[in-house]
């Protein structure tokens, strides 16, 4: 009973950290753009998928030479997709476009994975060896995915409040208009943030491979957990979506054990429809003050 | 597109000969109707059963997507969940109808009120949210549906589905046309005219207003949570009679059947069609589901690779779709500005009858007592107390975040005391949203003037006028007569800011609301537009009789034309009186750079 709970807790908040990551990486691009990328979880697959064919079964040495490759392809691939993403919205009329190219750049990518490698699940070998909590047997990765989700939790914290150019994406945040009187070159700052995303899901999907689904349609339930994460946590808040991921990890994982497997999407949903019709602003999200 | 050309040049001849009609909704209903007819009913006068097999079920999903389109733009509601509608609609009717022996009627009367109620559970979180999150909630619905399906297998069969046959439905009537080819023929020529219907009516009208502006809707009465869930409950309805329709014409269901993959291609349709456009839907579907499906079977595994290419590269290159693209140029080639002759009201007020001058009684119809409000540590409003009396214009001044927007806000009800109360016309109104508020009689404009340009010039006045809730007064009607003879076929898109901000005065007189609050309104005018502004403001107070409170930074407008000053400072009231006694008092004398007011 105890190690039944155990693997519940400790595996849905390993899971949930992958959420959060996914989570994070949605606050930093629309802190700056206001955009949430729904490609964000086929990104974070295609990260799993260079680590099933660059770094499978190969040693510690060439893995993890591999890790920044990982990050920086993701980032790249981000980047050059936010500026897409961007192109339309620079006419000012046209706003909600990118929820469209987002989608459809999900889909694309989606489809690429479907066509080139089929409708499988890829397994990718377990760099860090596995342990031991209380008896129950844990695999590596899923230390990994906590500390992943530790490590770009203080990164961003240190990025964004002690250096020039994550004070700047702030500032996109807090006020764009104002941002781009004073001269920041906000479109540069916004393909940035995009970047720093691709970082982000690139170097988690790589880390975490072992644990996570490489298959091609995947992604859109990560992206859809993730979002479940933003929302419980409270937009714009990272601390929150520490909260929000384990949270909606520990949930899907109690579901799949007492109920099936096949209704933890269903859990999520639920988790999300009640959050937005009880409390819209999220966990630690404030009520924004001005509307006219 | 020469139909659509020769449709627009009758229909305008009729009018008045000059100006291109503002929206081309109805062409596009007829064109998509013949477009219907022909793919629907052709086939099977030929004898091409697989062809007439292939367009039953591209006009089922024409009709989908008609749906989509309108809860996309009239309601602006982004759902990636069309499918799951349609799924329900199928999917609970082969339940009774295949496993149960219902009659097929009956079978798809629960159908419908199972996707009706689907429906329901999409607008539910509308009413609190929306934008993006509706995009996710919908999205996670469309894909936790077919793993439903599949769970659910002592309801649904599971992965084996459930095969149907309707004989009734589909055998060869009259000229070959089967009943169901003649209703699936039918039904999205029927949901061309209900979209076509809705836009036009007063209805869809503060739909629209609602799905581009919340908070300009509020100020006209409307609830945009209301709306919302309305437009989720007829696009319900609709798409799950598509599912039904999908049943006979299939005559199998099963979990891989209505996959997220559905939902995208309604979706997706929508924008390669044009999103908004009536006719969009029909081109829509022709290129999302045809191209790949049909025209390029050999191809059909790439399908999502081109649905996704295609509407990306649509965003891309024309936003506004394939009919979008066609009905801009059409509309762009017959524009020209009018300059200031765009829109003016003088003429229009000045034609109205009406007693003179009234004067300002002693009724109070605003107060505030004690109205305290704040955001986080910034007290924006400090216990205020304010009166306004009847028929009055009321000048309230200050230096930039002295709390007069604030104050604004929270008498039209966009913000809500934290303490004290508001009185509007003696009723207790501190905790009223801002709709009941603007239903009480409160007019009000904004900072940036609220203009429509999806709706014509027109059609942004009348909103004014729908957000009446008593009996259209003469004098209203023949004015609104008027505008509507001058302006129904004119952009708004083309005023200038000063027009725009008449425009949304002329919205608040059309509403006939008594009490009317002005944030701003002299921002950005010209001289000359400043000295037609306060003529104005003096004729609806004096002609008309209304109350007027005005947040307004240009000081020799407000001594100008008000009757009583009030001067904030720092979210407090410093000063309150007639001009003449304000412009003495020394807390308000630094305001004014040492020059003398009298």
């Amino acid at each position: 009973m105890l190690s039944e709970i155990l693997i519940i807790v400790v595996r849905g908040i390993a899971i949930g950290s992958i959420f959060s990551i996914i989570a994070m990486s949605f606050n930093i691009v629309h802190g700056a753009t206001g955009i949430l990328n729904f490609a964000q979880g086929n990104m974070l697959v295609l990260g799993g998928f260079i680590a099933y064919f660059l770094a499978n079964g190969v040693g510690l040495g060439q893995w993890l030479l591999m890790l920044p490759i990982a990050g920086i392809a993701i980032a790249v691939l981000i980047a050059f997709q936010g500026w897409i993403t961007l192109l339309p919205l620079r006419s000012g009329t046209e706003q909600d476009s990118w929820i469209i190219s987002t989608v459809s750049v999900s889909v694309i990518i989606g489809a690429a994975m479907l066509l080139t490698q089929g409708p499988f699940a890829y397994s990718v070998q377990n760099m860090v060896p596995s342990f031991r909590i209380l008896g129950v047997r844990t695999p590596g990765a899923y230390a990994l995915s906590i500390g992943v989700m530790l490590f770009w939790f203080f990164a961003l914290r240190i990025f964004l409040k002690h250096t020039f150019l994550g004070l700047a994406i702030s500032a996109l945040r807090q006020d764009m208009d104002a941002a781009r009187a004073a001269g920041l070159p906000v479109r540069r700052l916004q393909i940035v943030a995009f970047a720093i995303s691709g970082l982000m899901v690139g170097t988690a999907g790589f880390l975490v491979a072992p644990v996570i689904s490489v298959s091609s349609d995947a992604g859109l339930r990560y992206v859809l957990n993730g979002f479940v994460a933003v929302v419980v946590g409270g937009i714009g808040s990272n601390l929150g979506t520490m909260i929000g991921g384990p949270l909606v990890g520990v949930v899907g994982m109690l579901v799949a054990y007492k109920i099936g497997g096949s209704y933890q999407d269903l859990a999520s949903l639920l988790l999300l429809v009640t959050i937005l019709m009880f409390r819209p602003q999220g966990l630690l999200g404030r009520a924004s003050a001005r509307q006219v | 597109m020469t139909t659509d050309k020769t449709m627009t040049m009758t229909d305008t001849a009729a009018d008045t000969g000059r100006k291109p009609r503002f929206s081309s909704d109805l062409p596009q209903v007829w064109i998509g109707m013949a477009l219907i007819a022909i793919t629907g009913f052709g086939p099977s006068l030929i004898g091409n059963s697989y062809w007439s097999h292939t367009f039953q079920l591209v006009n089922i999903y024409i009709a989908a997507a008609i749906f989509q389109n309108f809860l996309f733009v009239d309601a602006g509601q982004k759902s990636f969940g069309q499918g799951v509608l349609l799924g329900l609609g199928a999917y609970v009717t082969a339940i009774f109808f295949g496993l149960h022996e219902y009659t097929f009627l009956a079978a798809a009367g629960i159908g419908l009120f199972a996707a009706a109620l689907g429906g329901l559970l999409f607008a539910l979180p509308a009413l609190r949210v929306q934008y993006f999150h509706l995009g996710f909630v919908t999205l996670s619905a469309a894909i936790v549906f077919p793993q439903l399906l599949m769970s659910l297998d002592h309801w649904t069969n599971g992965i084996n589905g459930i095969s149907v046959a309707v004989p009734a439905l589909t055998q060869d009537g009259f000229l070959g046309i089967s009943p169901l080819t003649f209703i699936v023929a039918v039904f999205p020529m029927i949901a061309l005219w209900l979209h076509y219907g809705i836009r036009r009516s007063r209805l869809g009208r503060r739909m629209r207003v609602a799905a581009i502006s919340p908070e300009g809707a509020r100020a006209l009465g409307i609830k945009p949570g209301y709306m919302r869930f309305i437009a989720f409950l007829i696009a319900a309805v609709g798409t799950g009679i598509c599912g039904i329709l999908y049943l006979p014409a299939v005559a199998f269901v099963s979990p891989q059947g209505f996959n997220v993959e559905l939902s995208f291609i309604f979706f997706f349709a929508v924008v390669v069609g044009g999103r908004g456009q009536i006719l969009g839907p029909v081109v829509g579907i022709w290129i999302v589901y045809i191209l790949p499906n049909i025209a390029l079977a050999q191809f059909v595994d790439y399908r999502l690779l081109i649905y996704g290419f295609l509407t990306l590269f649509t965003v891309m290159a024309f936003p506004d779709g394939i009919v979008g693209t066609i009905e801009r140029r059409r509309f762009q080639r017959g524009i020209s500005g009018r300059g200031e002759q765009a829109f003016r009201v003088d003429n229009f007020l000045e034609a109205m009858k009406g007693e003179d001058a009234t004067e300002p009684s002693t009724d109070v119809v605003v107060e505030v007592r004690g109205g305290t409000k704040a955001f986080g540590a910034v007290v924006a409003v400090d216990s205020v107390d304010l009166k306004v009396h009847r028929g009055e214009i009321h000048g309230l001044i200050g230096a930039n975040g002295s709390g007069k927007t604030s104050l604004l806000n929270v008498l039209s009800g966009m913000s809500r005391l934290d303490a004290g109360e508001v009185r509007i016309k003696g009723r207790d109104v501190t905790r009223f949203p801002a709709d009941r508020i603007a239903n009480l009689g409160v007019g009000r404009t904004f900072q940036t003037p609220r203009i429509y340009p999806q709706l014509s010039l027109w059609d942004n006045l009348r909103v004014g006028l729908d957000a009446r809730r008593e009996a259209v007064s003469d004098e209203i009607d023949d004015l609104a007569e008027a505008l509507q003879g001058q302006f129904a076929d004119d952009s708004a898109d083309l005023l200038s800011h000063g027009q725009r901000r008449l425009v949304e005065v002329m919205r608040t007189v059309l509403k006939e609301s008594d009490i009317i609050l002005f944030d701003e309104p002299a921002a950005g005018l010209s001289s000359g537009e400043r000295e037609n502004f306060a003529r104005l403001v003096h004729f609806l107070s004096r002609r008309m009789g209304k109350t007027v409170i005005l947040v307004e930074h240009d000081l020799d407008l407000v001594w100008g034309i008000a009757d009583v000053i009030t001067v904030m400072d720092q979210g407090a009231i410093v000063a309150s009186g007639e001009p003449e006694t304000v412009s003495k008092d020394p807390a308000v004398q630094h305001m004014f750079l040492g020059e003398a007011r009298a």
